[in-house]
């Protein structure tokens, strides 16, 4: 969210990446809630769509810090990046209402990660909205995709291993589209 | 008088609260950006804020589908050429591509539904809206598509 520096911040800035090998990996992960503060809220007093974007953000935020990609990292030379985002639009939310956000590792390669983010309500788990993600491991200097460091791959099988029990969301893959009922 | 196609209102400077930490557009700022785009094409049909205030009916987005091309910093002018690809009674569905400086820094696309604001659901237009929309996608119809138009998150054209 925007704060008194005039920028756009996240809660988990600053804060070092920790992994613990030995910890079990929960399926699926669920690394950030919130409350829908007044600064999300639009002239209809429901939360705005592109803050929607910063909940999810906060969560993956959460998440690269998880998995070790953390300001350290980032200033070593290498980051992930969003290449495409789909968000799903269920419910409106209003001021106050408590978010909780999950994050389930879909697939990866290498290089690239495909991810599913729900967000769902706090207190009746109604599911409010879905954003499917696909990133990028990115050499920040050369501006190309890269490999992943070992370590960091590591980290990602483990989860990817975590959730393959995980049912495929139904959203998952599909394009917008306009369907006709015939 | 005659419809832009494409339509090509939005223009402005990147604003310093949707930047990050690296000093580049944030990834939901791309969906700022892209909604406030948009705004001015359903302002165009009569479907912006002001409808909803004397309808209570608006335009919800149900979908919006972002495909990041290029990094915006401060200082960058953005601009957005937008494409109806697809209407009917209650749904709307645009494609952007927005620029900096005039490259291409990232596409948008995005469904809408009609919704009824008191009764909760979807609902059809009204008459003289569906004109306007009609006359857009019309005048839209020519234009060409993107190759990702139709694909999901991941896959290649």
């Amino acid at each position: 969210m925007s704060n008194q520096s005039g920028r756009i911040t996240t809660p988990y800035e600053g804060r070092a990446a920790v992994w613990d090998d030995g910890a079990e990996i929960p399926a699926p992960l669920r690394l950030h809630e919130t409350t829908a503060p007044p600064e999300w809220m639009d002239y209809n007093n429901h939360m705005s769509e592109s803050c929607f974007l910063l909940a999810f953000g906060d969560s993956a935020d959460a998440f690269f810090r998880f998995i070790g990609i953390d300001e350290a990292y980032r200033a070593a030379g290498h980051s992930l990046y969003t290449s495409q985002t789909h968000l799903h639009h269920r419910q409106e939310v209003s001021l106050g209402e408590p978010l909780v956000m999950t994050l389930q590792v879909l697939d990866h390669d290498r290089r690239r990660l495909h991810i599913y983010h729900e967000m769902r309500h706090g207190e009746t788990d109604a599911l409010i909205a879905m954003a499917e993600q696909l990133l990028a491991h990115v050499d920040i200097g050369a501006g190309r995709s890269s490999d992943m460091p070992e370590d960091l791959y590591e980290h990602i099988v483990a989860i990817r291993r975590a959730h393959a029990g995980l049912p495929q969301p139904a959203v998952v893959g599909h394009p917008i589209a306009i369907r006709h009922s015939r | 008088m005659p419809e832009q196609a494409p339509f090509t209102a939005y223009r402005e400077p990147v604003r310093p609260e949707w930047l990050d930490y690296n000093g580049h557009l944030n990834d939901a700022s791309y969906a700022i950006v892209l909604t406030r785009a948009h705004e001015l094409l359903l302002d165009h049909l009569g479907l912006s804020a002001a409808y909803r205030e004397s309808h209570q009916a608006s335009m919800f987005t149900v979908e919006m589908h972002l495909r990041y091309v290029a990094e915006v910093s401060a200082g960058q002018t953005l601009t957005a050429s937008t494409t109806v690809v697809e209407a009917d009674h209650k749904r709307l569905r645009l494609h952007s591509e927005l620029f900096a400086d005039g490259v291409l820094a990232a596409t948008g696309e995005c469904l809408y539904l009609h919704v009824d604001t008191v009764a909760g659901r979807t609902a059809p237009l009204p008459e003289d809206r569906q004109a306007a929309v009609d006359a857009l996608r019309e005048a839209h119809a020519e234009l060409p598509r993107p190759d990702h138009l139709g694909l999901g998150v991941g896959a290649r054209p």
